[in-house]
């Protein structure tokens, strides 16, 4: 027998030890940061104080709200979108990856001044003086309707990339056209076929557009949202210790998420036999 | 009227003609394959009559009843794809009982016929296992008894059994053909496979350019190809060039050597006009009945065996022709070199056209 000896691929080793090393130092040091409130003790002080304070809970159960909204309503614009696009009009999808690409160019700032400055005055039929749109930045509904529109363009490269990565790994057009043989139509095939075939796309993209809703700053403080992010913004301006701990009950938040699509998905990346 | 009719239907795909004045009668419980080398526009007719595409111009009428325009699921066409297309997500029996929940039927009815299904395709151990759990074969029988529980008008399959290794497709093929004939379900077959489709269909429609070349019986089709095309994709074929000798006797003259001929195109030629035959190889044999129409003189260039069949290449005048003749442990075969009189009957002797050209004439380039 002559088998060559395996290599061991100690340049890919050295690379995933960096990485990892980039990542967990940092948030080794806000753990350590986090608990030394006292001085020189190791506890849980700070968490304890975060937690007491009230505006922490009615700010996180509101960027969760607003959270599960953004993935909603990006789930019902970009599921039927990216599908039309693979199954009809594969010509658009370069011009879709681009206008999807935009938030990443375009800053924050920009997209909620532009909001702002429509949104804040009644918008009329031209010509006439027929409002059809009062401005939505007056009451506080109006508000979490453009906050939460604001987010879907926010989330949306992270959104539409999932579930068009999804879509890539399933034959879309021949399941298609086989439940379309069956009698099903739009709404069936979508609801019934392709969106418990792209599960754990759907649940990845899900997950990134709630770490960034959770943690977003920009929109929440220009439309005056009392979100988490500017609240966990604001103490970090007045508190030492407090901040750390929150992010790091955070960053855990958003490992349990990965850890329930974990378990949802079975550990598989699609449907099993999807590909 | 035909029970399935498409009539004078044309797909283009921009400048491209597809499907060209096609027309065919089907008639019910018949078993029609299409077969035709790829890109004849064979799929492009079957995702016409099961609504995924719509033609140009034409119309397509099921019992009766005009489904041109129709949408695929108002059509109640049953459909089985050569990728086998289960839903990933759902059992076996989810997948067969999901055009029935569809249709909304009350839930023991659908239990009863998923259950009918699967007893029709033996997959009684395997109901609540995945698609990814099965092999291909056993999809692709889920993927049949999926497409016939919502008891369609028409059962389409395009190219089922491609995606298949050779065993599983030969059985797999004779198990469809039972189950439509059982059922007596009408069933376009699509296949670029010659001997499937003449071992499994009541008429094949040999398709060549976006038209219907010849239908016929499997045996009508083999045996009395209508043009060139025809002859040479099904089944092996020797072609020469000739000339036309007497044609009142059928007497073709190629290479000095003369061939009678018993085919009827004869009739309409005239002394000096060069055509093209076409004699399939087991139609040659050795020349051991000395009564045969034509028995010429040739030599051994190549033996090849093939196992149940032995192929012999000889040269008739300056033309090769190959001979099959069947495999016998007992089988003299000549020596390569050897000069052996070989013989054909005159109904072996075919006169085609190119494709295109059922006259046979031979284009003059």
């Amino acid at each position: 027998m002559n088998q060559e000896k395996r290599k061991f691929p100690i340049w890919s080793w050295i690379w995933f030890i960096l990485g990892a090393i980039y990542f967990l130092v940092p948030l080794y040091a806000t753990l350590r940061h986090s608990l030394r409130m006292e001085r020189d003790v190791i506890g849980f002080k700070a968490y304890v104080r975060a937690f007491e304070d009230p505006n922490f809970l009615q700010t996180f159960f509101l960027s969760n709200m607003l959270a599960v909204a953004t993935i909603i309503a990006s789930i019902i614009l970009i599921v039927p979108t990216a599908y039309w696009i693979r199954l009809r009009l594969p010509q658009a999808r370069r011009i879709t990856e681009f206008i999807t690409l935009m938030p990443f160019v375009i800053p924050a700032i920009i997209l909620v001044f532009g909001l702002i400055r429509v949104y804040s005055a009644p918008i009329g039929i031209p010509f006439t003086d027929i409002a059809f749109l009062q401005p939505l930045t007056t009451t506080h509904f109006g508000t979490y309707i453009l906050i939460t529109a604001g987010y879907m363009v926010l989330a949306m490269p992270y959104m539409y990339r999932s579930v068009d990565t999804g879509m890539r790994t399933v034959d879309i057009r021949t399941l298609t056209e086989a439940a379309q043989s069956l009698g099903a139509g739009w709404f069936t095939i979508v609801t019934q076929v392709i969106l418990p075939n792209i599960r754990s796309a759907l649940l990845s993209g899900a997950l990134l557009t709630f770490a960034i809703v959770v943690g977003e700053v920009t929109l929440a403080s220009f439309l005056g949202v009392d979100a988490f992010g500017p609240y966990l913004f604001l103490i970090g301006q007045h508190k030492a210790y407090e901040p750390a701990a929150l992010s790091f009950v955070t960053f855990l938040l958003t490992w349990f998420a990965m850890g329930v699509i974990q378990l949802v998905t079975g550990g598989q990346g699609q449907t099993a036999g999807a590909h | 009227m035909a029970y399935l009719s498409i009539s004078k239907v044309k797909k283009q795909f921009g400048d491209a003609v597809v499907v060209d004045n096609f027309n065919l009668d089907i008639e019910k419980g018949e078993f029609i394959s299409f077969l035709g080398p790829s890109g004849c526009g064979k799929t492009t007719t079957l995702r016409m009559v099961a609504g995924f595409e719509l033609p140009t111009s034409g119309t397509i009428t099921l019992d009766g009843t005009d489904i041109t325009n129709k949408a695929p699921n108002q059509r109640n066409v049953g459909m089985i794809f050569q990728a086998y297309a289960l839903f990933p997500n759902m059992t076996v029996s989810q997948n067969i009982g999901f055009g029935l929940r569809i249709r909304k039927e009350p839930e023991a009815a659908v239990k009863e016929r998923v259950q009918e299904m699967i007893n029709l395709i033996n997959l009684e151990k395997h109901a609540n296992k995945y698609p990814y759990q099965l092999s291909g074969g056993q999809q692709q029988r889920v993927s049949l008894a999926r497409a016939l529980a919502i008891r369609p008008d028409v059962l389409l399959l395009d190219e089922p059994l491609s995606a298949l290794d050779a065993k599983i497709r030969v059985s797999l093929r004779a198990e469809i053909r039972a189950i439509q004939k059982r059922l007596g379900i009408t069933a376009i077959f699509v296949t670029h496979d010659q001997e499937e489709a003449l071992s499994i269909s009541d008429r094949i429609v040999v398709m060549y350019e976006g038209r219907a070349e010849q239908v016929g019986t499997p045996f009508e089709i083999y045996n009395f190809p209508k043009t060139q095309f025809v002859a040479n994709f099904v089944g092996s074929l020797n072609n020469a060039d000739a000339e036309v000798v007497d044609p009142a006797n059928g007497v073709l003259a190629m290479d000095g050597v003369q061939f009678k001929t018993a085919d009827e195109e004869m009739k309409d030629r005239r002394k000096g006009d060069k055509v093209k035959i076409s004699i399939r190889p087991e139609r040659f044999s050795f020349a051991a009945e000395p009564l045969k129409d034509n028995v010429v003189d040739s030599t051994i260039e190549n033996i090849t065996f093939l196992g149940s069949v032995v192929r012999i290449q000889v040269k008739i005048g300056n033309t090769k022709f190959n001979m099959d003749t069947f495999n016998n442990p007992f089988l003299e075969l000549p020596a390569i070199g050897a000069k052996e009189k070989v013989m054909c009957s005159k109904e072996a002797v075919l006169v085609l056209g190119s494709a295109g050209e059922p006259t046979g004439l031979l284009k003059d380039h």
